[in-house]
């Protein structure tokens, strides 16, 4: 099964040098005849048709509804493939390694961003951006978006690669109907001696998350997304992050560093994530995102940490139970920590790969549906976007999530992209599987992380923390 | 000559032409494109699969570019890498503990439709569905009915008292293999059966009648008649099934994806994350050609146990 897989995918490899250049600065292209318009810019590329793929999530639907509008002013038709998280990134990977040049453009997350510029499979963006014929007069990117947010999430090593997607980020969702009720709060107080609001430190997180555990009704304090799966790793980040810890001593995500995810803040933090399985579901160590989030949908559960993205199905009436219903806030913080308010830095990225066979019409249509009109549209129907002028309008102001996904950008901290991201990530989701079941201490499966990172990576990761 | 005649008259050249052609040796001649799409599907990718792992080829890890790197692989394999041995003892468990009870079950299943002849026929379309779903579908469907909240399943075993109200088949370390375990021998007895079931049918009477009238009891024409017969092609089932579930991977991966912990991580999962999560495509193919050396193991032990058991006879 997997030798003729391996013979595929590996049958080009040697080859680690980037692909032919695009024709973006071709001299056909470069020549501009009065002003910019999109319409002049996509002329030679009528009747191309640009296939895409991405998660099959709202920001991913929203953008196929905007696209009709595209196609209409340029002629040029756009596909969109939508899977699972993990198998959109698979399939890319593997189109990438087999240099068929399915995809025009590819909606990735930023996490392998290191992995695809290592190998030569992206192509930078400033070939498009110093092109006259391609470059839209008004599109300011360095203006445009937040820059933090563009920098971790479409850069690597100091060289653009694209521009965000979705600029992400995970943040506290509860029932706000129970946190009002005043039955709720008088009982709340009588056990624990201080009144029930939106919790500001994990204690009182806890605190309501047992307060709210009925299992006998099947409603649930919280729900903790314990599947080995990416979502469990990118769930305690939130915790890690808060409790003072970090994976690497690193300023940026595109740099290796001293290894530190054994340190006792990080520890500590493990330990209150497990702490949280008492109050969730039964089966929540094999749950992740799809699966809390019906169970919010469902009103089956007071609070859990959960995406941006996905606040757009649980405040849908369509979808959603509790529409109406629910709050949201930055995460909690640990008192203890000088860490204060934090987030995490996520996001796919617009990328366009080397063996693309239409780069310069790919870009037009990233550059378009980073506009402003766009960005907005997008967002409103579900999206995230990394344009500060977008959380401006009213509109958006409106939505219950969006001072959250604000307040939540503005603390938000880096994540490795360098190319052994994605093993990291395997590593420790292991690991905290491992510490959530109980077979190993939070210190054990944290050092066997410590230990299998500094050997992924070598030098540059050295140890800080003794391992047991 | 009629135009009905022409065909027949076509084939007959085309035979004799071919009969000449093999009596002048030229007959291999004839296998060579099966030869050929034979070593591009099958031998070309193996003796691939053999030279990566001597490589250190991976798209992760900048630098490693496909460097040969002797035994480095096979040694890693053997003396650091405690989950690929962890992977390989579950893999025995579940490939053990599904076939053993598939085989008993679907033998005994196919002993009770064959007494009662004249009913098979109805009730096998029936059994036959689970073997017939795709394995992706079997672990969707499997996923939805054993969940917690939502499951039907799930639910019902709370209900009957079977499954405490705090305890997740799928989401307990402890619970999870075994319940890996039942789904596949809720999907693959059938297949048991159903061979079973044309095998017994298809014995000769003889020997039977033969015992009846000797006094022979139910139970000594089973042990003495019934199975030695069936020890064939029960062997040729248990070999089918013991390779196919050492490469179970779909239902496992989509119902718990190697967890909790790494309590269902079988091998196959492990080795498609190493090669496709991890893209260590150099220590990936160690991997995968330890899957190949295992199935060859057991499949070496599984002909000489039965060629003992048979006087030196194997199937």
């Amino acid at each position: 099964m997997f030798a003729g897989i391996l013979l595929a995918v590996t049958s080009c490899k040697g080859d680690k040098k980037q692909g032919p250049a695009p024709s973006a600065g071709s001299s056909a292209t470069d020549q501009v005849v009065g002003p910019w318009s999109l319409e002049k810019a996509a002329a030679p590329y009528r009747g191309v048709t640009l296939r895409t793929i991405g998660e099959a999530l709202p920001p991913l639907e929203a953008m196929g509804r905007l696209t009709a509008d595209f196609e209409k002013r340029t002629g040029i038709k756009v596909v969109i493939e939508m899977y699972e998280h993990s198998e959109a990134v698979n399939k890319v990977m593997l189109d990438l390694n087999s240099k068929v040049g399915r995809y025009d453009f590819i909606l990735q997350p930023h996490r392998e961003l290191g992995r695809f510029v290592t190998n030569g499979h992206v192509l930078p963006i400033e070939k498009f951006l110093s092109n006259p014929a391609l470059r839209d007069p008004s599109f300011e990117p360095e203006k445009s978006l937040q820059p933090v947010l563009w920098k971790e999430i479409s850069q690597y090593d100091g060289k653009v690669y694209g521009f965000p997607f979705t600029a992400l980020s995970m943040y506290l969702w509860y029932r706000k109907d129970l946190l009002e009720d005043l039955q709720e709060q008088a009982g709340f107080k009588a056990k624990f001696g201080y009144d029930l609001k939106v919790p500001s430190t994990w204690k009182e997180y806890a605190d309501a998350a047992a307060w709210f555990h009925r299992p006998d009704k099947k409603f649930y304090g919280t729900a903790i997304q314990g599947k080995r799966h990416e979502a469990l790793w990118y769930e305690w980040l939130n915790f890690l992050y808060s409790f003072g810890g970090d994976m690497m001593k690193t300023d940026t995500g595109s740099k290796c560093g001293p290894v530190i995810v054994n340190s006792p803040e990080a520890v500590a933090s493990l330990e209150y994530y497990k702490s949280l399985v008492k109050s969730s579901p039964p089966d929540t160590l094999n749950y992740f995102w799809d699966d809390v989030m019906a169970l919010m949908q469902q009103g089956k559960v007071f609070e859990l940490t959960m995406w941006n993205d996905s606040t757009y199905a649980v405040e849908d009436p369509k979808q959603s139970k509790v529409s109406g219903k629910m709050g949201f806030a930055t995460l909690p913080v640990a008192p203890d920590s000088k860490a204060g308010k934090v987030g995490q830095i996520e996001g796919w990225t617009y990328l366009i790969p080397t063996a693309s066979k239409n780069p310069e019409a790919a870009y037009l249509f990233i550059q378009w549906m980073m506009g402003f009109d766009q960005q907005l549209a997008q967002h409103l129907g579900g999206g995230a976007s990394a344009r500060p002028d977008v959380y401006a309008q009213p509109d958006v102001k409106k939505l219950s999530y969006s001072q959250a996904s604000v307040d939540t950008n503005a603390v938000a901290r880096p994540k490795p992209t360098i190319p052994q991201a994605p093993e990291i990530t395997d590593i420790l989701v292991r690991e905290l599987s491992l510490a959530l079941t109980g077979t190993k201490t939070p210190k054990q499966a944290l050092d066997t992380a410590a230990v299998e990172m500094n050997k992924l990576l070598g030098a540059c990761a050295p140890l800080v923390y003794p391992v047991q | 000559m009629s135009h009905r005649s022409l065909p027949r008259r076509l084939y007959r050249l085309v035979a004799r032409a071919g009969t000449v052609l093999a009596d002048r040796g030229m007959g291999p001649a004839f296998l060579l494109p099966a030869v050929i799409l034979l070593f591009i599907i099958l031998v070309g990718p193996f003796f691939y699969t053999i030279f990566l792992s001597f490589t250190d080829l991976s798209y992760s890890t900048p630098g490693h570019d496909g460097n040969f790197v002797g035994l480095t692989n096979y040694r890693r394999l053997v003396t650091d890498d405690p989950v690929f041995w962890h992977s390989v003892a579950t893999t025995l468990r579940f490939v053990a503990a599904s076939v053993s009870i598939e085989m008993v079950l679907g033998f005994g299943l196919a002993l009770v439709l064959a007494s009662q002849a004249h009913r098979p026929r109805a009730v096998m379309p029936l059994l036959l569905v689970p073997m017939m779903l795709a394995p992706v579908a079997v672990g969707l469907l499997w996923k939805l009915v054993l969940q917690g909240e939502f499951g039907m399943v799930a639910y019902y075993l709370r209900k009957i008292g079977l499954v405490a109200d705090d305890t997740s088949l799928l989401g307990d370390a402890s619970l999870a293999l075994p319940t890996m375990v039942l789904v596949d021998v809720w999907q693959w007895t059938p297949f048991v059966t159903l061979v079973a079931l044309a095998g017994l049918l298809g014995l000769p009477r003889a020997p039977f009648e033969a015992a009846m009238m000797d006094g022979a009891g139910r139970v000594r024409i089973f042990f003495d008649i019934t199975l030695p017969l069936m020890r064939p092609l029960l062997a040729m089932v248990l070999l089918l099934r013991t390779i196919d579930a050492f490469k179970e991977f779909d239902k496992v991966f989509l119902m718990t994806g190697g967890g909790p912990g790494i309590s269902t991580e079988l091998l196959s999962i492990y080795v498609y994350r190493v090669n496709f999560r991890n893209w260590d495509l150099g220590y990936g193919a160690v991997c995968a050609f330890m899957i190949y050396l295992v199935v060859l193991i057991l499949c070496k032990l599984f002909y000489a146990a039965l060629g003992q058991a048979g006087g030196g006879k194997s199937t």
